[in-house]
Parts: C-alpha cells; structure tokens; sequence
C-alpha cells in the first residue's frame, strides 16, 4: 500500500518541455514495476492535437496532448491526477482547471515562483472540493513498487540502489525536493526502503501540510515510521508535532528541522527557501520546532547526520517488535535494468548489426568530417583547393597541381553561359514563381541532359571506347552512325567554325600547353577536323573538349556529367538570387510566342 | 519576500487611498533645492530628513534627521547624500513633512496560512511593543474582504472610540485594499496619526511585497531592497543578474568574519549544511546554494565568487542525491572555476570538500577526484557518506 499516488494513479501531465521529460522518468519507474506507462494525456494548447513520444520499457508510447484538462479527462476518464509544470504567471489557471475535473482528486504541482495568494487561494479551494493540491515547488510524489509522480528519485539507477521497485515501511515528508531523495536513499541504506515519499514544496504556504499526510499515512497499514524533513518558518513542524502528541499513533514519527544556523547569523540575515522565515517574534525557529516535535514524542536527531542511525534504531525496534519483516534482498542478476540502446549494445560488443548502406569515401564520426580519410581542416590547411576535394570525393584520389588547375578552369569556363539556355531560363523562371532557391535551381539542373550540358559523360564514353579500341576516326564514326547516331560532344546549336566557341579554344590552347600526353582530345579534335568539314557547326563543343580532357587525366566516365553539374549550379544560384534580388514578377508567356496549331473552336458532341 | 523602501511603499499606500505625509525621495542636492521651489509644504512644514536605502538602524547611525525647517533640511540633505556605510554609500533620501498629532496608533496587516491578519492598536510608535497585547487582531480568508461591521467591532475591540471607531475602520479597509491587490505579504504603519483635520494619516510603514508577484504588477517600477539590514554586495548583485537569467537557480549572500566557504546544491540541503558548520563551532563566510539544473557557467560564476571570499579556510561543495540536476555537468562549471581560483592563487590554504550524489554522479566525483593530481588540496565522497560528514572532517582537523 502506498498514499496519494498508488497503483490506480493515471495522470495528465499539464506543460512543455519540462512535463515531457517528467513523462519520461516515469516511464522509466514504471519500466522498473514492469507496468504500463500512467500518464494519459498531456494538456499544452500551443501542440494540442500533436502527440508526444515517451519511452516506456523498450516501447515509445504516444501520448496525445489537449488543449484544456476538461479535454484531456473526457477523452481519458481514467486520469484522476494532475502533474502541472506550467509557469508561475499561468500555473495558478492550470492548476484550477485540473480541481475543476471531476475525476481528478490530486494536483501536484512543481512550478517555483508562484505568488503565495495563489498558493493559499488554491489550497482552499482543493480542501473545499475534498481534493488535494500539493506543492508549489513540489519535486513530486513516490511510491515506492506502485506510482512516481514526477521527477522525484532522480535516475534510474538511483531508483533501483534505493529499491524503489517495492515498497518499504517508511513514509517520507519533505519541503526540499533534492533531501526527498536523500531521505529515500537512507531509508533504504539503514531500513527496509520507502512507502511513499511526498515532496510538499518549500513555500511559505504548501497546499497541503504534514498533518493530512500523516494522517493518511497513519491510516495505511503498511507504513510503519514517517520521517518529516521541516525547515524553519510558518508552524507546519509546531501542527505535526500537535498532531502526534495528541494521542496515541500506529506510526513512529522522526524529525529533522534546518535552520538552527539562523541564531548565529547577522540579525535578519536569512537563507534557504521561500518558506524559511522565522517570525517577528522568534516563532517558527528551528529550536522551537524541534522542541515541540521531541516533547509530542517525536524521535528529533541533533543533527541530519544522525537522521540514518536513528532510523536505523526505528527499523530494528520494528524488526523486533514483528511488525516488519526483513525482505529479502534481490540478487544483482534479479535488479531492474534499462533496456539497452542499439548502441550501447554494439558499444559492448554482444550486438551485430547488418549495415543498411556502405560509404567509401567519407566518415563523419568524428569531431569534423574525414575525406578518404584526410581531415577537411587538414586539407585546408595543407594548401588544398576544392578541386583537391573533388577528387578524392568523385575518384577517391589525391590529384596533383596540374589536374587540379585543369579541373578549376572546366569549372570557370561551365560554370554560366547567360539566361537564356534551358538550365538557367528554366531556373529564372521558377524564382519568378517565387519558388524557393533549392527547388528552382533543381529545376534548372533537371534540364541538363542530352541536349544540354548531360553530353559529357556519354561523349567521355565514345571517344574512351574509340581511343580503346585503336578505333581511326572513319571507323569510329561508322560505328557510331550505325549503333548511337550523333557523336556526343560534336555540333553546336550557334557556335560554328566561322564562330568558334572561345571556351573550347582557350581549353585546348592550355591543355596543349602542358605538354602530356592527351590521347583523347587529340582524337576529338581529330573527330572535328571530319565532322566539321561536312556540316560548319558538328565542331568540338565544349561537353566534348571537357569530356577528352577529364577521360585524359584519368576521371571515371561515369563522374563525367557532374563536372558540368557542379559548374553550372554556381550560375543557377547567381540567376535566382539575381531574379530575387530585383524583385522581379511571374512570367507569363506571351500568346505571340506561340504557335497555336490545334484546332479551332468546335461544337462538343453528346456524350455517349 | 521582497522589501520596498519607505518612498515606492508610501506610493503604493497613496494608489489605494490611505492617506500619507507630503513627501520627495531625492538623489541630488540639487534636485532637492528645485523640489523646494516648487513645493510649499517644503517651504513652510515641518520636516523630517532620512536615508532612504536598505539599513537597519538609521536613527543610530544619524541617518534621520527630524524637526527640520527648510533650511535644516537642506543641510540634512547635504550632508546625509554621499555617506558611506561599509560598503553602502548612500545615494538617497526621503524628505517628508511632519505631522502634527497627538495619540499615535498602530495598524498592520499579515499574511497567514488561511489568508491575511488585519491588527490595530490604539498605541503606536516604540510603545506597541512594549504592549503587544493590546494589538487586537481580525482574521480575513484568502479570496475573501473584511466586512465594514467586523472592522468596526476590531476598533471597538482595540479600544477606539467615537469617530475614530468608523475612521479606524475604514482606514483598516484601504489598508487590506492595498494589501490584497498589491500582492503584499506585510504591511504595517507604525504610528499611525490623526492630523489636524481628523484624518488618519501613515507616518511610517514597512512594505514586503510578493516578489514572486512581479509579472502581474507592471507598475512595480521599484528595486526590491535586501531584507537583512544591509545593501546587497556586488558580488550578491551578481549573481543575483545570473539568477534572473537561467532556469534553476544560484544564490549566494555573503557573512563577514567567516572562513568557511559554502557551495552547497539545493534550498533544503544548504541549510542543514549551514547548520553544520555552526553546530561545529564553525564560523560561514557565505550562504550560497544551485539547484533546478542549472547551466554549468552559472554555478561557474558562482564559484567564481566564492573563491573569492577573503580568507576562507574550506569550501564545502556539499550535495543530497539530486533528483535532475546533472551532477557531471553542474560540478564541469565549479572545476572550471576552481582552476581560475588557483592559477589566481586564490586557493592557497584552502581545503576543498566534496559530497554529492544524483545524476551523472560517478563522472562528476570522478572529475572532482582528478583535482587531486593537479595539486589541489580537495576530498571527494559520494552518496555513502552521509551529507553532512563532510562538514564534521573539515572542521574537526
């Protein structure tokens, strides 16, 4: 058995972020008992209708989020308690919207700063209805074996070294969230362990004080002792000493009460929480407290240290008297465990995993990305260029100076050719459509292909295959005539040999320069010479000459495109921002730019 | 709690009704020599000259001058700006008009559990306390006003008479008005006077207000003032602009005298820490506390201050087994700091004490131990010891 969080507690989480992460230690308590996840619904209006995902087990379980309480209990009417994590300014509405549901019966609340009018207007209002609220400043409530509300008990593995996965005999009432779990831990290191631990909060004014816990916990059997962690201010220490005294009790009381610092500091000088305030008059003092605890019969250690012992003596006093019996511990194979992560799993080595995709060229594990193995920041600094990088990413290769000025004159010399090619047409237009940089410059680069800039590759191809096979140009234009048609890489729609294209003879004249060996272009130029002589414009276009030279210093065929890919993608992104920047509109074709050739207007016939 | 001077509190008086002396808080002598000009109740009344900063005991210390003419006053003025107080110098003061009475009374108004006391008394000034049982009190419920009648009989009860039965009353009734709308915690006028045309007017007050209320008071346009008798430290002030801006909290005040240094996590465990180091004959050199996970370069600031604090023996980075507050991440910013604090030399002769559990906690005492091998003169103990030893072994040797 256990108080105000039990076995039968379905909760709605009202908040963010905070309640999430609320939800999530939880699911981890309840992972612990091996029972389902307790919390029904969130309520936060700003992701109303959304789920949130929480890990229960090895399970996410999906937990729907409503924008009011009175929602989130109609559609789950099993909730009968409310976490609420929302803000100071708007904690005071939410916690009255979970007192106004009928089947919710607890409000916990963990919001810090909430104006004391609001605390006490609450707490009347919850005593009114019969119902509890408790907090503000409330780290939560658990009960051990059966229920956790809240982040109360810290991690996991805290939970199970404190044995939170069944219940002791010891009741736990605490204003300071973090000495709740201090408290717990005690109770499970010099007794048996924990019924129900319940932070009230350490404002001045808790909605709910140690004397209706005490009274509940003196009504369940299985708790035994209640330790009471108080703190100087207000008289809630002064009601439970009352309370005990004022007859006989089932429960063993222990105290402890901070604040005895307080006679030896400067006058007025006061610390701790909200509710720490001793009275005009010395009222509420930590000496005053603590006398009135020890005189109701109250065992009241000197000191916090002296806390474990004495429940250690409570404990034994129990054990011999045979009102608890020692429970048996659980060997370290039985303990709770987390399910492990994938990860951790293969971070062990007990996990084998079949890749689902293989990368040869580049890691991205570490502090900054590796390509074929060398650092980015490395190559950077080593005086490599981008043409470096292309290199080992499309050829897994460290290219030399020579190859590397080759490839950064292709890229200067493609990477624009005006607004009026498909490509870049195409991308202007789609800016004027307003549509966004990524997809009109996807736009732009879907045009490339066989009649526009995509000719490298297959031009690469044809001419590799021809040099390959001893292939004379007459032979290699047969074949091709016979078997492909056009020779890739020959002809151009304006350029001709009386108007020859500058970029395919500034090219050349470098290449040539070099003085190595270029079998491939020679063959192309040697293609030229034939074709050109038939028709004035089947010259050596510039996806040709890029295509010899790329095929010469040794880039795969298949790489061969995305040269003029990547050149070009400089100048579909200079049009689009080109476009933006001048504000420009939609375009619209003009009629006259058509030639309508359907047919005129007709009668439709019935439809049959 | 938030404490407000005598000036804001007399305006927050003044918004609901209950009447208050002329008065002027100035920061200049020259603006005072203006305001004389414009006003005549500084020209031709009677008036009283005081300190107008966070300190205790200002008759004491000559920070309150009283039956003044306006020349008196601008010598009171003169020579009150500008004081130092320890640390404090003092930048304003609060001129206001005396009035003119016979019998002093007394009324306040306090917040409780169940809601607010309201108490009068017909004595005021120095002599209430001496006769607390003369101070008759009226019990109102949270969300609930006092009735006129119930008010009335408090009067009555407290031995007032003829007109002042009905004008104590309604005094009482503005004076929970305010109370109850200003989100206060504490009001109390103390003497209370009848002026020359009958009216009640607050001579004198102390106002706490709900600091936490802030949010639904724009018009708070004031400072809140340390509560302990003293102005806040910069080095408090500092932290205290950390503390507004994170989520969690860091606090610190600072005790003169002390040698035992305090970086305690949580509002619980910080004070069964400080009660330690007395209960040991220790002497604190500071109250300071983190909790709620804060960002580690919070508690780094912090440590910062607390290393710090002029000749301290220990630090006591002391702990309960944290429910969420990551112990590796949180105890990242004190080590940080802690090295500045040596590199700085600020260490020298300090033994440093550790106790923590919760979150993350092998890494963050396993970070702490590896202090040990830079030189630093630090113990480390996790959640098996318990959490106040630490305090014991380090004023025991």
């Amino acid at each position: 058995m256990s108080i105000l969080a039990t076995k039968d507690t379905h909760v709605v989480i009202q908040g963010g972020v905070a309640g999430v992460n609320a939800a999530r230690r939880m699911g981890e308590f309840r992972h612990m008992i091996r029972r389902p996840l307790n919390v029904s619904a969130f309520v936060y209006p700003p992701d109303a209708g959304k789920t949130n995902e929480v890990v229960c087990g090895n399970q996410l379980v999906a937990i729907p989020v409503y924008k009011t309480v009175a929602e989130a209990t109609v559609n789950h009417p099993e909730i009968n308690t409310s976490l609420v994590y929302v803000g100071a300014d708007r904690a005071y509405a939410g916690a009255n919207e979970a007192l106004d549901a009928p089947n919710v019966n607890v409000v916990s609340m963990i919001t810090e700063g909430l104006p004391e009018k609001d605390a006490k207007l609450l707490g009347k209002r919850a005593r009114q209805l019969g119902k509890i609220f408790n907090g503000p400043s409330s780290i939560g409530v658990m009960s051990a074996g059966e229920c956790r509300l809240g982040v109360i008990g810290g991690a996991f593995d805290n939970l199970v070294a404190c044995k939170l996965y069944r219940p002791g005999s010891f009741g736990v009432i605490t204003k300071s969230g973090g000495l709740s779990n201090e408290i717990i831990w005690i109770c499970s290191q010099f007794a048996d362990g924990i019924t129900t631990a319940i932070g009230i909060g350490g404002d001045a004014y808790p909605g709910t004080d140690y004397v209706s816990y005490l009274e509940m916990f003196e009504n369940d059997p299985q708790t035994k002792a209640v330790v009471i962690v108080g703190e100087m201010g207000g008289d809630l220490e002064e009601r439970a000493a009352e309370w005990y005294g004022a007859k006989k009790r089932r429960i063993t009381l222990l105290a402890v009460v901070s604040g005895f610092c307080q006679e030896s500091l400067p006058k007025g000088m006061k610390f701790g929480h909200a509710g720490a305030k001793e009275g005009l008059k010395g009222e509420g003092s930590a000496r005053a407290k603590s006398e009135a605890l020890k005189k109701a019969g109250a065992i009241v250690p000197d000191t916090f240290g002296a806390l474990g012992p004495a429940i250690k003596d409570a404990y034994e006093a129990l054990l011999k008297s045979g009102e608890v019996k020692p429970i048996p511990e659980l060997s370290d194979a039985e303990r709770p465990r987390l399910p492990r992560t994938v990860e951790q799993g293969m971070k062990d080595g007990d996990v084998l995993v079949t890749p689902l995709i293989k990368s040869t060229i580049s890691d991205d594990r570490g502090d900054e990305p590796l390509y074929e193995g060398y650092p980015a920041s490395e190559l950077i600094n080593n005086g490599y260029d981008i043409p470096h990088v292309i290199g080992l990413l499309w050829d897994k290769r460290l290219i030399g100076r020579q190859e590397a000025e080759i490839i950064r004159r292709i890229i200067i010399l493609s990477a624009d050719h005006g607004p009026c090619v498909s490509g870049a047409l195409t991308t202007i237009i789609a800016a004027c459509a307003g549509i966004g940089l990524s997809q009109a410059v996807a736009a732009g680069l879907i045009m490339i292909g066989p009649r526009f800039g995509g000719a490298v590759t297959d031009a690469g191809r044809y001419f590799k295959f021809a040099v390959d096979n001893g292939m004379s140009v007459d032979e290699f234009l047969a074949h091709m005539k016979k078997n492909v048609g056009p020779v890739p890489g020959i002809g151009h729609r304006v350029k001709s040999l009386r108007n020859p294209d500058k970029r395919v003879k500034e090219l050349v004249r470098y290449v040539k320069s070099l003085d190595v060996p270029m079998p491939h272009l020679d063959f192309a130029l040697e293609v030229e010479k034939v074709t050109a002589a038939k028709k004035d414009n089947l010259i050596l276009n510039v996806d040709g000459t890029m295509a010899a030279v790329l095929v010469d210093i040794g880039f795969p065929v298949d790489s061969l495109n995305g040269f003029f890919l990547l050149a070009r993608t400089i100048g579909l992104i200079g049009h689009w921002t080109d476009q933006k920047r001048q504000g420009s509109r939609l375009i619209r074709l003009f009629n006259y730019l058509v030639s309508y050739a359907a047919p005129s207007r007709r009668e439709v016939p019935p439809l049959k | 709690m938030a404490k407000v001077l005598e000036g804001p509190g007399m305006g927050l008086l003044k918004k609901w009704g209950v009447q208050t002396p002329n008065y002027a808080v100035v920061s200049s002598f020259d603006e005072f020599e203006q305001l004389a000009q414009a006003n005549d109740w500084l020209k031709n009344g009677t008036l009283v000259v005081k300190a107008h900063e966070a300190l205790g005991s200002r008759f004491k210390l000559g920070l309150v001058k009283v039956g003044l003419d306006l020349s008196g006053a601008k010598t009171a003025v003169k020579e009150i700006l500008g004081r130092k107080i320890e640390t404090l110098t003092i930048g304003q003061v609060i001129v206001s008009e005396a009035v003119d009475h016979t019998d002093e009374y007394y009324a306040a108004i306090k917040s409780t559990r169940d809601g607010a006391d309201i108490m009068v008394a017909n004595c005021g000034g120095i002599e209430v306390e001496s006769n607390w049982d003369r101070v008759k009190r009226l019990s109102v419920d949270v969300g609930e006003s006092p009735a006129a009648d119930d008010l009335q009989g408090l009067a009555k009860d407290a031995g007032f008479s003829g007109d002042l039965v009905n004008g104590v009353a309604a005094f009482a009734q503005k004076l929970f008005r305010c109370f109850e709308n200003e989100d206060a915690q504490y009001l109390e006028i103390n003497p209370l006077v009848q002026n020359a045309a009958g009216e009640l007017v607050a001579l004198d007050a102390v106002t706490l207000l709900d600091g936490d209320a802030k949010f639904r008071h724009p018009d708070w346009n004031f400072s809140f003032a340390a509560e302990f008798g003293r102005a806040y430290t910069r080095k408090e002030e500092e932290i205290m602009a950390v503390d507004a801006k994170v989520k969690g909290s860091v606090k610190l005040i600072e005790i003169s005298g002390g040698d035992t240094a305090m970086l305690p996590a949580g509002g619980g465990a910080s004070v069964y820490y400080s009660d330690a180091v007395v209960a040991r004959g220790g002497k604190l050199a500071n109250y300071a506390e983190y909790s709620g996970d804060p960002p580690d370069w919070a508690v780094e600031a912090l440590t910062d201050k607390i290393c710090s604090l002029p000749g301290i023996k220990n630090i006591i980075v002391g702990g309960a087994i944290a429910n969420f507050t990551d112990v590796k991440k949180t105890f990242g910013g004190i080590i940080n700091a802690f090295r500045r604090a040596k590199t700085d030399g600020k260490l020298n002769g300090v033994r440093i004490w550790v106790r923590r559990g919760g979150p993350n906690e092998k890494e963050g005492l396993a970070a702490m131990k590896a202090l040990k091998d830079e030189g630093f003169d630090i113990e480390v103990f996790d959640r098996h010891t318990p959490l106040t030893d630490i305090v014991d072994m380090a004023l025991v040797r």
